[in-house]
């Protein structure tokens, strides 16, 4: 009886504890977030980002590609048309409002995709929790890169 | 490309056209002759053509938008599409205004294996000016045209009606020299010859 | 096939190897679409004259040879410009044809800019279709391409892209063939061959609208909804102009709620694809912002904000005291569900004061409809057109009748007192001293002598004459709207009336408005007669009307004077505005009610030769809004002077009962079904 309790119980709580003991001399595969973090992989696709060319302009047009492309339409596109006094783009046209909704957004990067000029581009950040569902709505003020401080 | 447009700059809108400000510049003669050439024709659209030869010649060799649009009000047509007439033909001098003597130099094929832009830059250099300019003193002006027909005669120059080739330096000064001596204008002039050939000889 | 019973030869041609038949001399590009095979377009518009500029419709034809096979001919041929003709063989699929096509596309992309990202035209595009489907894939291209100063503002509706323009023509013909003004041509040759205006001035054109929808680039675009929306973020609803009474077919296209452009949309029976830039740019006021949103009632001299229950609990109050003295003036835009229940109302009450401006009492005729449709003016021999240019006040018809002048050689006599649009094209303008109309017309009916009317109207005798020998033959059409009676005289237009009665032509007295042939038929059914604006507002003042009712009318924009409005507005006991957007009237107004316009709560218009169509609702209401036959049927039940209104439908089955015309038009005609947009042809 007591014999069996040995071979039933005993040894395979050892064997377990085997493994456990073997792990120990392997490097940790956890980290501790959010003191840690750890480097995204080259194409991971997280926050979207609307980026600038070198002089400042928006490279965004608003030509509504990315919201067309976009198959859980989220994107909202309002163009405006660029004057020589209020230029945000190079050529005629310029992407006045430019929004998109996180929560609908699925991060499949068609949007990226599409843009004909490389403005909308999806980023590693991925912290995007927030408190109420409108903070979820990005406004263009909120994806646009800062002007580059020369 | 914007001069051929005719808008200095985008900022410049079109305006409104104003029918009634119209000013009609044709002499009496240029009047009876029109409607003696709108007499050959069953509808007044043949006339255009002629019509337009008159206007260069009573508007000094240019065809400006007045002019385009006197011809338009004389044979009641849209004034559109005597300009589209007009801007077609390169005989008509709508883009800029030429001096008093064209010299057209051919640079297509036979004249330029015969040295045409040579000769292009020998006139540029004697004139100081670039082709589509004019020089100075309103005298010529200078253009490059494709095939004038001529090319035994290669490297050939039109001016007015006469077609001068092969150019050689010393030929170009005597043309130049004999040009400056002329009281009266060559495009003028071979507008008004063309005029005369649509009239019958009786009118001429 | 029509054509086959009205005696057209037939030919058989072979196209891809199968027999067809078809009316001989049409146009091949026409004749594979009953097979439906597509040969890609640019210049063709079956609308207009084939010239063959783009070279896109390429096919491969052969003739049968005796032995019954087939000899192909050594080059393509453009479909556009080959009519049908006996044993004649068409190849649309052949990989020389495929060759073809890509080379016609790569040269016209050679100069094209591709910045469809940023053009108004893309997705929608022509040429990007074409050249998705039967275009290159690369270019070869790598030299410098041609370039134009972009987005000049040709007029305050059309924007030019010189770059985009691939000079297929169609803007220039249709100004030549369908609006006739001539307003553009093409200018220089070559690759710098630009359409455009003499000497770039403005493009004035009352149809130059049809010139953005027709061309198949993104060269001519409109400035009013520029960069306000790409196709693809836009849908298109079906809908009716009611900014005149042509009754033009129309896509809304519209965004999240909002208007942004209007299309035309093909009906052969009223516009056949085209529109009025008033119908095609005039539809802004739907995205005004005074739009009216809630109701409001007067409390000691301020207008208060109130619920629906309130504002029309005290209408009905003061209806039931003063119901017999209520006057009604329909506005020009409202649905024939609102005219006849504002009919009816006035009928119930007892009152039966109703105005509309399309009013005839003074005329001395009672309503009849017009002789001719829209279709059959374009078989008339001769067509009489009296007044003011027709362009201005009809477009439609003005389109009509120059196809029937240009396309089917009728006689066009203008009549009219200051020079309009069909003097152009018209075989006759008698061109009047104003006042002399009368006199013009017993003229023409032989009632005094030819010498003494053309000494006191100014119009040569010779005209006269030629006139009169014209208007004796057969297919004469007369077209009169009511403004003849304005600057005449409504003794001159009885007048054409009873003259073209005694020749026997078709006589159409077309309205202006679109509410305008519905209140006519409703009032006459009801056993009334429409009023002019004017005398109600003089019974106002009199005191016959304590209680008026502007049904979406606003008297200060349509009525002349200003002053009577003023007296009448402010004597009048009870003033009900009705409106959709804040007007000047509402400084008046004991209540005001906020209206929505069709496209937000639908209804039923007549166009000016009868024809009923349907247009239903799709935008949001603003506010507080509701359709104008809502408020009727609301009022109405309120009172009880009628039971069971609970859609359009029940309002026409209850017009069907007391009006002939709606009978007819509900059990008779089919309404015309939306086909699909014709944009991007």
């Amino acid at each position: 009886m007591s014999l069996g309790i040995l071979k039933d119980v005993a040894r395979p709580i050892l064997g377990g504890m085997g493994i456990t003991a073997k792990r120990l001399r392997h490097k940790k595969a956890t980290i501790s977030y959010p003191e840690q973090r750890r480097e995204q992989y080259p194409r991971t696709r997280w926050r979207h980002a609307l980026t600038r060319y070198e002089n400042g302009l928006e490279k965004c047009i608003g030509c509504s590609l990315c919201a067309g492309a976009c198959p859980a339409k989220c994107i909202n596109v309002v163009a405006a048309e660029n004057t020589d006094e209020d230029r945000h783009s190079p050529g005629e046209r310029y992407a006045v409002r430019y929004e998109i909704n996180m929560i609908r957004c699925i991060f499949c990067g068609y949007c990226q995709e599409a843009c004909p000029t490389g403005a909308i581009v999806l980023r590693k950040e991925f912290e995007l929790a927030n408190y109420h569902r409108e903070d979820f709505i990005y406004t263009k003020e909120m994806l646009l890169e800062a002007k580059a401080s020369t | 490309m914007s001069d051929l447009i005719g808008l200095q700059t985008l900022s410049e809108k079109p305006t409104r056209l104003d029918q009634s400000q119209l000013k009609l510049n044709f002499s009496e003669a240029a009047v009876s002759q029109l409607e003696e050439i709108k007499s050959h024709y069953p509808s007044e659209k043949a006339a255009i053509l002629p019509a337009l030869w008159i206007a260069q010649r009573e508007y000094g060799g240019f065809l400006s938008s007045e002019a385009i649009a006197e011809v338009a009000h004389r044979l009641h047509r849209a004034y559109a599409e005597v300009e589209g007439v007009a801007t077609f033909y390169s005989m008509y001098n709508t883009r800029h205004k030429p001096g008093k003597h064209k010299l057209e130099v051919c640079t297509c094929l036979s004249c330029h294996v015969n040295g045409a832009y040579r000769i292009l830059d020998l006139i540029e250099k004697k004139l100081g000016i670039r082709p589509n300019e004019t020089t100075e003193d309103g005298l010529f002006t200078l253009e490059e045209v494709e095939c004038l027909n001529a090319c035994d005669r290669a490297v050939v120059m039109q001016v007015g009606d006469s077609y001068y080739g092969p150019l050689t330096e010393s030929l170009l000064d005597t043309i130049i020299a004999d040009l400056k001596s002329r009281t009266e204008s060559t495009v003028i002039q071979m507008a008004d010859e063309i005029v005369k050939v649509h009239l019958p000889e009786s009118a001429v | 096939m029509a054509a086959e019973m009205m005696g057209v030869d037939m030919v058989t041609i072979l196209v891809d190897d199968i027999e067809l038949q078809v009316p001989k001399g049409e146009l091949i590009v026409e004749s594979v679409k009953r097979l439906g095979i597509e040969i890609p377009i640019f210049c063709y518009h079956p609308r207009m004259k084939p010239v063959g500029m783009c070279r896109m419709c390429l096919v491969e034809t052969g003739t049968k040879q005796p032995d019954g096979t087939i000899r192909k001919m050594p080059k393509p041929q453009a479909s556009c410009t080959l009519p049908a003709s006996e044993g004649l063989a068409i190849y649309t699929q052949t990989p020389q044809i495929i060759q073809d096509r890509k080379g016609v596309l790569e040269f016209l992309l050679i100069n094209h800019p591709l910045d469809c990202p940023i053009c108004d035209r893309g997705g929608e595009c022509p040429l990007q279709n074409n050249t998705l489907f039967y275009g290159p894939s690369t270019s070869r291209h790598i030299e410098f391409k041609r370039h134009a100063p972009k987005a000049i503002p040709l007029s305050e509706h059309v924007t030019l892209d010189l770059e985009r323009c691939i000079q297929c023509g169609r803007c220039v013909r249709f100004t030549e063939e369908i609006s006739g003004d001539g307003q553009l041509a093409f200018r220089f040759r070559g690759a710098s061959m630009q359409p455009s205006t003499f000497a770039l001035s403005a493009f004035e054109s009352k149809f130059s609208g049809n010139t953005i929808e027709i061309c198949p680039v993104g060269a001519l675009t409109s400035s009013q909804s520029r960069f306000r929306a790409r196709p693809w973020d836009l849908e298109s609803s079906a809908g009716v102009c009611t900014l005149c009474s042509c009754g033009c077919n129309v896509w809304f296209d519209h965004r999240i709620g909002k208007l942004v452009r209007v299309n035309g949309r093909t009906n052969n029976a009223v516009n056949e694809e085209w529109t009025c830039d008033q119908g095609k740019f005039g539809h802004d006021y739907y995205n005004h912002n005074e739009r009216q949103a809630s109701v409001f009632i007067r409390t000691s001299a301020r207008l208060e904000s109130t619920s629906w229950t309130v504002g029309l609990g005290e209408i009905v109050t003061k209806l039931k005291s003063t119901g017999t003295s209520a006057g009604f003036l329909l506005g020009p835009k409202i649905s024939n569900e609102a005219g006849f229940l504002a009919c009816r109302a006035a009928t119930a009450l007892g009152s039966r004061q109703v105005a509309g401006i399309d009013s005839r009492v003074e005329l001395g005729a009672n309503f009849e409809v017009p002789a001719d449709s829209l279709l059959s003016l374009e078989q008339a021999k001769v067509i009489v057109s009296v007044g003011p240019s027709l362009a201005d006040t009809l477009p439609i018809v003005y389109l009509r009748v120059r196809k029937a002048a240009s396309q089917k050689g009728a006689k066009v006599i203008s009549i009219h007192s200051s020079p309009t649009e069909l003097d152009e094209f018209a075989f006759l303008s008698l061109c009047h001293k104003p006042g002399t109309l009368s006199l013009l017309i017993q003229g023409l009916d032989g009632s005094l002598a030819l010498e003494e009317v053309a000494l006191q109207t100014g119009v040569s005798a010779q005209a006269l004459k030629e006139a009169k020998t014209v208007l004796e033959g057969q297919g004469v059409s007369f077209i009169a709207t009511n403004q003849v009676a304005h600057t005449e005289g409504s003794a001159a237009l009885s007048d054409l009336r009873r003259l073209a009665k005694k020749l026997e032509a078709n006589w159409n007295h077309f309205c202006e408005t679109a509410s305008g042939f519905a209140s006519l038929a409703s009032c006459s059914g009801l056993g009334m007669e429409l009023q002019s604006p004017e005398s109600i507002l003089k019974k106002c003042l009199s005191g016959d009307i304590k209680f008026l009712w502007l049904v979406d009318f606003d008297p200060f924009e349509l009525v002349k004077d200003r002053e009577l409005v003023k007296q009448a507005l402010e004597e009048v006991e009870f003033l009900v505005v009705q409106s959709a957007i804040a007007s000047e009237a509402s400084h008046y107004a004991s209540v005001v009610l906020p209206q929505s316009l069709p496209a937000e709560g639908g209804g039923s218009f007549t166009n000016l030769d009868g024809q009923l169509q349907n247009f239903d609702a799709f935008l949001p209401k603003i506010g507080m809004a509701r359709a104008d036959w809502q408020i009727f049927a609301e009022l109405l039940s309120r009172m009880d002077l009628a039971a069971g209104m609970f859609s359009r439908q029940d309002i026409l089955q209850m017009a069907a009962k007391d009006v002939p015309y709606f009978k007819e038009a509900l059990t008779g005609k089919q309404d015309h079904q939306p086909q699909p947009s014709g944009a991007g042809v």
